[in-house]
């Protein structure tokens, strides 16, 4: 049985009523026989028969609307036998020797070999096995930020997991060993987290080449504004600390060089550079350094800061830190002054750019302007970045935009 | 240019072939006189007459048989198995001569041949009229197997499978033969065996079909994009040898595979085809490589048949899943 559809007859006509018939079963037509009038509300048409053969049926009566790719009209296909067998006339109906083909006559756009060159990726995707792309997942790493080591450059297992963020784990008691007498060494087993901090810390000085920075900020006037503002803050339940201003001022520095907010890729000779800006904190614990992350610190006011940094800090130390509260960090600030020192080295937390150590304010003798000798507070503080895409000069900017900001915390707040 | 169907454009095809190159024969079931059970071949006994255009007894072995030695005697033959579920008398000349003449007289005789076949179901015929036979042909070394999706690719692909000096299996989806129509030149043309097409390009799944689903995957592309997941979608064209370049190109491009086909999924051609996804692009691979195949059933007479059919909406339900993997 040949179906016929309402063809497409164009201008855009969708539907039409049917205004006559020229044909009923049973009609004998040939090729081009009109087969009925429609009238569609440009023109009416007649539509000629797309074969010869006999009408088995007719749809629609006339003043009937029917829709193009509606079946009109069906024809006893003459290739098919005359007669067919019908003793089961539900499950055969259609099944004639050529079955029930679909008949349209819907043009297809029209297709040429030219132009199928494939679009290539801007970056290509790193090479890895999909268990090493799960991991990544699990682990809540970028694979295509993963510098791979293995064949090929192929991130492995390794490479994920020494770029995973330190996860916190469970130290297992371990069971002093029962001797009677005293050796003269003794073999500890790192934890977990000394194993994470190993490999990174390894990671970094190893692949980056470090270069710092060093200077010292005259932060009376933060001192000032800080001792002022801190009473303020702690009715409104926040204890306002210097950590909160410098995290701020390093947020509004990131954003004007953004080379410190980035990451170098050595296997495409890349920098990434990120418009996010998410600031790690180191903290000290009793089981070791841990870098808790404050998200979009450049969208948050100081007191927000402030409370978010006491909060990481206790979590970390009550080993309470979530996953997603230790991920995503863009660059990493570490207090040594909190432990006394006046200065330090630190080492960049891989695959940032900088990291920013800041240490002890103490009182100084300075030769003001008038050349007098004035009591100022004095905040050392070191920049080590990425030698191999920031030299000196980006690095004295970043921090002489630093110094403005805290040497001057009006336009600090301004910002 | 004339706008055709894919079984008017078979017949364009073999007239012009037929009418440039004096020694194609056409020949098979029902294909002199009556033109063809589809109309294949209609009106081209009268033209060339009963020498090159003839009808052959039911029998699909002396069928390719017969092809096979005038193929050795320098003619073109053009045979055609009614249906390809009627290959099975037939497949002892394929696999024991057609495929391996060339091998056997260590290159002293090639056999430039084509077997025509309408191919696979979705066309409510009785039993044997509507097999999938991809892998059982694509499996045998020797042989060329082609499917075209559209009747632009039908011509091109024809004439390249009649002059191609050694045997190429075509398989003509008849689901698909009047379904749509398309601008064919006029003129000469051929596109190259062995090659896929892509249809769309993308960058989140690689989905590879071939035949009358082609047209299924590309209404199911449409639904995804709506959804922000975008194809790439190749027309495999050539089912062997298969297109490993493409395939695996776009898939380390996408790091996702899926393929489409209506042959039952077990030992189908799908299998093939993530095995060398595998081989190939294995470090990129974001999801497994899915199958989205006809169930592991002989394909049903016509009430069923609609159930053993996947629409778009189906194909693209089973693509989200890989994209979401």
């Amino acid at each position: 049985m040949l179906e016929f559809r309402f063809p497409d007859i164009g201008e855009g006509i969708a539907e039409g009523v049917i205004l006559k018939w020229f044909v009923e079963p049973g009609t004998e037509v040939k090729e081009g026989d009109s087969l009925f009038l429609v009238e569609t509300d440009k023109v009416n048409a007649e539509i000629p028969s797309p074969t010869s053969g006999k009408v088995v049926s007719t749809f629609g009566s006339v003043g009937e609307t029917i829709n193009v790719g509606d079946v009109v009209v069906t024809f006893e296909d003459p290739s098919a036998p005359a007669a067919q067998i019908t003793t089961e006339a539900v499950e055969e109906e259609n099944a004639g020797v050529v079955g029930a083909l679909e008949t349209s006559s819907y043009v297809l756009e029209t297709s040429s070999e030219a132009s199928q060159e494939m679009q290539r990726p801007a970056g290509r995707k790193v090479l890895a096995t999909p268990v090493a792309r799960h991991l990544a997942k699990e682990l809540g790493v970028d694979i295509n930020l993963v510098t791979g080591t293995g064949p090929a450059g192929r991130v492995m297992k390794e490479d994920i997991r020494s770029a995973a963020p330190q996860v916190v784990q469970e130290v297992q008691p371990t069971l002093a060993p029962l001797t009677t007498t005293e050796p003269l060494e003794e073999r500890i087993p790192l934890t977990q987290l000394g194993k994470t901090v190993a490999k990174t810390m390894s990671l970094s000085k190893q692949e980056i080449p470090h270069a710092a920075v060093m200077d010292e900020f005259d932060v009376t006037e933060l001192v000032k504004f800080r001792q002022e503002a801190k009473e303020l803050a702690e009715r409104e339940g926040t204890k306002l600390t210097y950590m909160a201003f410098i995290i701020k001022a390093v947020a509004l520095a990131l954003k004007e060089f953004p080379l410190f907010n980035a990451t170098f890729m050595p296997s495409t000779q890349e920098i990434v550079q990120k418009k996010y800006y998410n600031i790690g904190i180191a903290v000290d614990t009793p089981d070791g350094l841990l870098v808790p992350v404050i998200k979009n610190a450049d969208h948050q006011g100081i007191l927000a800061l402030a409370e978010q940094v006491k909060t990481l800090a206790e979590k970390a130390k009550d080993r309470t830190l979530t996953l997603d509260e230790i991920q995503g960090g863009t660059f990493t600030l570490t207090n040594y002054g909190a432990v006394g020192a006046l200065s330090g080295l630190p080492v960049i937390k891989h695959p940032e750019a900088g990291i920013l150590g800041i240490g002890t304010i103490t009182k100084k003798p300075v030769v003001a302007g008038d050349d007098t000798i004035v009591i100022r507070h004095i905040l050392p503080v070191t920049l080590a970045f990425d030698h191999r895409f920031i030299d000196g000069g980006n690095a004295g900017r970043f921090m002489q935009r630093l110094r403005s900001y805290l040497e001057d915390p009006i336009l600090l707040l301004m910002r | 240019m004339a706008v055709m169907n894919l079984i008017s454009t078979i017949n364009h095809t073999l007239d012009q072939e037929l009418e440039r190159d004096q020694r194609v024969v056409v020949f098979g079931e029902d294909v002199g006189l009556e033109g063809g059970v589809f109309r294949a071949t209609v009106g081209l006994q009268k033209k060339y007459g009963e020498k090159r255009v003839f009808d052959t007894p039911l029998a699909e072995s002396a069928i390719v048989g017969t092809a096979v030695g005038m193929a050795i005697n320098g003619l073109r033959p053009v045979a055609e198995i009614q249906f390809s579920g009627f290959m099975y008398p037939a497949y002892n000349q394929i696999v024991s001569h057609v495929a391996r003449m060339r091998n056997r007289t260590r290159g002293r005789l090639n056999l430039p041949m084509v077997i025509r076949m309408p191919h696979g179901g979705g066309i409510k015929a009785l039993e044997h009229h509507s097999e999938s036979l991809d892998t059982l042909l694509g499996h045998i070394p020797g042989l060329k197997v082609v499917t075209p999706s559209t009747p632009y690719d039908a011509k091109g692909l024809l004439l390249s499978a009649i002059r191609d000096e050694d045997p190429v299996i075509f398989l003509e989806p008849s689901k698909i033969y009047r379904a749509f129509k398309q601008e064919v030149p006029e003129e000469d043309y051929t596109i190259p065996l062995g090659k896929a097409k892509i249809l769309q390009q993308g960058t989140d799944v690689t989905v590879v079909s071939w035949g009358a689903y082609v047209h299924e995957v590309l209404k199911a592309g449409q639904l995804l994009a709506e959804e922000g997941i975008s194809l790439e979608i190749i027309d495999l064209r050539t089912i062997s040898p298969i297109d490993r370049e493409t395939i695996i190109e776009s898939v380390q491009k996408t790091g996702r595979f899926v393929v489409v086909h209506e042959a039952a999924k077990s030992f189908g051609p799908g299998a093939e085809l993530m095995a060398l996804v595998n081989e190939g692009a294995f470090l990129y691979l974001e999801a497994p490589p899915t199958r989205i195949a006809g169930f592991d059933v002989t394909i049903p007479i016509p009430r069923g048949e609609h159930h053993y059919f996947m629409d778009a909406k189906r194909i693209a339900h089973g693509i989200r899943r890989v994209a979401n993997y």
